[in-house]
């Protein structure tokens, strides 16, 4: 047992807390990590025999495993390897007995980890998926999550619209193209319910599979060349997640709602990733009829609002009166501004309309909305994004940077014929953020080095998402297809084969490693050679030179003496003269065969060559 | 195999030393690597003709010394005399500055006489009355001790021992060579002519220290200094100044066997010479070199 064991082991210890910190409580399973992870700190710590601390050593293998399910990302995923480097490390310490030293240690975990490289390849690319881990047992709403929120009061964004906090980020790999900037409209939830002061979303649930039913139908997969949005959001506490607004997921625990809104199985806590086809015919939402909701409204609680809406009822159609509502909007001098003050409560939207005419992009959703349904109009606010940094990462695939900044609410209203149409009364009023950043293209201010060095993160981020976390049980069956055609019934067979020939190759790869390190070439060339003379039963000596055993080995096979000159002299001009080249590395290989060679072939000891002849 | 430079005179010292070609080549070894013999035997077999050959072979100067117990330090050194002409001191150098001394008996003699003898050969220089005198180069002592016949004698302190860079001992000539000796085949030192002279043997000298060490023939000295240090035998542990002495013999060996780089088989031929009688601590224990054996087999010779 080596003296590194026990400091390898608590570093590995260490790690493993760090990735624990980073689990949130509301998995169920995350529960099982931390007992896991507390058992196996106690046992390190009792541990004194070699037998206690290869427990140790496996329990923190298996805790960075049950990580590694709960924490596929980029970030968790390296802080896991690390993890599983030590704690291979510190079980090397323990079976490899004093000698190695640390850089030794590590060096040959590293090995073994590379050694199980082509195996875990061969299960990640073929083996059947799991459910991912993450699913079970999500709560909602654990702990104050910064973003958007079911129910949308006009000073609700306001909190936000300071923050540089991430909320998500876009890429658009596979030959999509990012909408122009003023295009950039993430839609998240669809508020519908208003009670005069604030807007809620209907907030559907996600179906539950039932038992003994087929759970919903896996969307076909992407065909090939077909753009591909890539969403990878932070921890939001929303079931509905952002979306272009336009496309199709391509997981079947994302359901697009008739809304418009994007469900999520899983809300919550963790990070999520996903993608959604581009799709070339309009999106269903868009021409699903709307409700009697739409036009609810509380009467008389704004009475100027309905009466400036009650001259537009007059007006023929729909569209007359949007018409009529915009061109109202920007007749009047409204201003964008973050601290408009509060709206008094009583008929707050006439303050706001005829008064202050202050305010952001949830007061003049909301007071446009309103008026549209007062004017018999159906229309309903959006809560989403908008905007967003594009971001090229070196030698990476480019990527819309969303902050929670960006979050923003808009309206949308129901006109026959056409379906739902966004309206975006923001961008009438003067001061809006986004004509102001679209001038200067879209940048942002204050991009430091520290934000240069998190946007290249994250464009490692969303590579790894496209590449690791995006290889789901879709793509795999498409590979598996690919692969085995009608024979799918033989994967299991191909499965094993594939294990077994990369278990072969790891661990050949593992005894050529170990070799290479233990001498130079020349010396494993001795080695080799001695070895063929070892099956004629012929060693060296205890302490006997080469030149002494070269000498007693051509008293026996006097024909070999000339050959064992050759390879003994070049072996000692190699090894002990002043200027051993690389030509004489490769003499030495050249002569080790001719020896071995000679030995083999006719040139045995005479008895033996008696014996076979009698 | 390249032949060796010495050859002409390890052939020239066997015609008159027969039998024993593995002692000459030590002993001129050891005079290569600028050190000092010890050869414990005895008496009869030859020590006399050895260093006596070994001197006339390079032309060197050669003086006998027959060590007894009232013999004085300055009987070696010489001593200051008065000069009544010049009416001062004068140095009268004593046997001590010749190229070549045979110091027979050396055990005979008293602890003094001995350690001025050992300080002479450690620092090649004779300190008298405040005046220093360096002796001759090349400067070479051979030392002769009977195991045999111990009564009244003072044996060397094993910290003087390693001042020797090897101990031999020449042994019986095998049968052949002791039937050529009885029949008067063996020539007399005196017939052996100066191939080479003394400047040769400086030269000789030089080279021996340019023998290249490659790092894993200095891996292999280093590996039996760890191996002696670290056996449970009651032997003494070679100290660094026994690794140099090895080094250099090896160096010389190397050189008598014409090559120009040291291979563990140098370091094996001279690694009882060398090292024995320096972990024996001066007992001539169990057999020949039996510690230098097992300290040899003890290490990978292969490299």
């Amino acid at each position: 047992m080596s003296r590194a064991a026990a400091p390898l082991q608590w570093l590995t210890m260490g790690l493993l807390a760090l990735g624990l910190l980073g689990l949130s409580p509301a998995l169920s399973l995350s529960l099982l990590a931390f007992g896991l992870g507390v058992l196996t700190a106690l046992k390190l710590r009792e541990a004194r025999s070699l037998e206690e601390r290869r427990v140790v050593a496996l329990l923190q293998l298996v805790c960075a495993g049950l990580l590694a399910a709960l924490r596929p990302e980029l970030a968790p995923s390296l802080l896991q390897g690390l993890a599983i480097l030590m704690a291979l490390a510190g079980l090397l310490a323990l079976e490899l007995g004093a000698g190695p030293d640390w850089k030794a240690l590590l060096r040959r975990s590293l090995q073994v980890l590379l050694a199980a490289l082509p195996i875990a390849l061969v299960l990640f690319l073929l083996l059947p998926r799991l459910m991912p881990f993450t699913n079970f047992g999500a709560g909602q709403g654990m702990g104050a999550m910064t973003g958007l929120s079911d129910s949308m009061e006009p000073g609700s964004i306001a909190r936000l619209a300071v923050s540089r906090q991430a909320a998500a980020r876009v890429a658009f790999p596979l030959g999509g193209e990012p909408p122009p900037l003023e295009q950039r409209y993430w839609r998240v939830l669809v508020h519908e319910r208003f009670d005069g002061r604030s807007w809620r979303s209907t907030a559907p649930t996600f179906p539950r599979p039932v038992v003994g039913q087929p759970a919903t139908p896996p969307p076909p997969p992407a065909a090939p060349g077909e753009g591909i949005q890539l969403w990878l959001i932070e921890p939001s506490g929303l079931a509905a997640v952002p979306w272009s607004g336009s496309g199709r997921p391509l997981s079947a625990d994302l359901r697009l709602q008739r809304s418009g809104e994007l469900l999520n199985r899983a809300p919550g806590s963790q990070r999520r990733v996903y993608a959604l086809t581009r799709t070339a015919d309009q999106p269903g939402w868009r021409t699903t009829p709307p409700g009697p909701v739409d036009l609810l409204l509380p009467l008389g609680e704004n009475p100027r609002l309905e009466a400036l809406a009650a001259g537009w009822r007059r007006l023929g159609s729909d569209r007359e009166r949007l018409d009529a509502a915009s061109g109202w909007f920007r007749r009047q001098p409204f201003r964008y501004t973050l601290e408009p003050g509060a709206l008094p409560r009583e008929a707050p939207l006439d303050h706001f309309l005829f008064e202050s005419r202050l305010g952001f992009c949830g007061h003049y959703a909301s007071a446009f909305t309103t008026l549209m349904r007062a004017a018999g109009v159906p229309a309903r606010v959006v809560s989403g994004y908008r905007g967003g940094q594009w971001v090229q990462p070196v030698g990476g695939t480019g990527y819309v940077d969303l902050r929670q900044a960006d979050a923003h609410a808009w309206s949308e209203v129901w006109l026959d014929g056409e379906g739902w149409r966004r309206v975006d009364p923001t961008a009438w009023a003067a001061g809006d953020p986004l004509a102001r950043s679209g001038a200067a293209a879209g940048s942002r201010a204050g991009g430091g080095p520290l934000d240069w060095i998190q946007q290249q993160w994250w464009g490692l981020d969303i590579a790894w998402a496209r590449w690791w976390l995006g290889y789901d049980g879709e793509q795999q069956q498409a590979l598996v297809a690919r692969l085995l055609g009608e024979q799918r019934h033989l994967l299991g067979v191909v499965v094993l084969l594939a294990v077994a020939v990369s278990l072969a190759a790891g661990l050949g790869g593992l005894g050529w490693l170990g070799r290479r390190h233990r001498g130079d070439p020349l010396r494993l060339e001795l080695e080799r050679t001695l070895r063929a003379f070892a099956r004629q039963g012929m060693a060296p000596a205890a302490g006997e030179t080469l030149g002494g055993f070269a000498r007693r080995l051509s008293q026996r096979w006097p024909s070999l003496a000339d050959p064992l000159e050759a390879f003994v002299a070049n072996y000692q001009q190699q090894r002990f003269a002043a200027a051993p080249s690389r030509a004489g590395r490769r003499t030495a290989h050249r002569l080790g065969r001719v020896l071995r060679r000679s030995l083999r072939t006719g040139n045995r000891p005479a008895e033996a060559v008696q014996r076979d002849h009698p | 195999m390249p032949s060796s430079p010495l050859q002409p005179v390890i052939s020239a010292i066997g015609e008159v030393l027969l039998g024993k070609e593995h002692q000459v080549r030590l002993a001129l070894a050891c005079l290569l690597a600028r050190g000092h013999l010890l050869i414990e035997d005895l008496p009869g077999m030859g020590k006399t003709t050895l260093a006596e050959a070994l001197a006339r072979s390079f032309g060197l100067g050669f003086k006998r010394v027959s060590f007894t117990s009232d013999l004085l330090p300055a009987d070696l050194t010489g001593l200051n005399v008065f000069d009544p002409a010049a009416a001062s001191f004068r140095f009268q150098p004593g046997p001590l500055f010749s190229q070549v001394l045979l110091a027979d008996e050396i055990n005979r003699a008293s602890p003094r006489t001995q350690s001025a003898l050992l300080e002479a050969m450690a620092a090649g220089r004779v300190s008298l009355d405040g005046t220093s005198h360096p002796l001759p180069r090349p400067f070479l002592v051979i030392a002769t001790q009977n195991g045999l016949d111990q009564g009244g004698t003072s044996a060397l302190p094993e910290s003087q021992l390693d001042r020797f860079l090897m101990r031999l001992s020449l042994g019986y000539p095998p049968r052949q060579a002791e039937r050529a000796l009885l029949q008067g085949e063996g020539l007399g030192p005196d017939g052996l002519s100066g191939a080479f002279g003394p400047e040769d043997l400086l030269a000789l000298q030089d080279r021996a220290d340019r023998q290249h060490c490659s790092p894993a023939l200095l891996d292999y000295v280093l590996d039996l200094l760890e191996r002696s240090r670290r056996q449970p035998s009651q032997a003494h542990p070679l100290s660094p100044r026994a690794g140099l002495a090895l080094l250099a013999a090896a160096r010389a060996w190397s050189l008598l066997e014409g090559r120009d780089h040291v291979i563990p088989d140098d370091v094996q031929a001279v690694l009882a010479a060398v090292c024995e009688h320096r972990m024996d601590g001066g007992q001539r224990g169990g057999g020949e070199g039996e510690l230098s054996q097992r300290l040899q087999e003890g290490v990978d010779g292969l490299r």
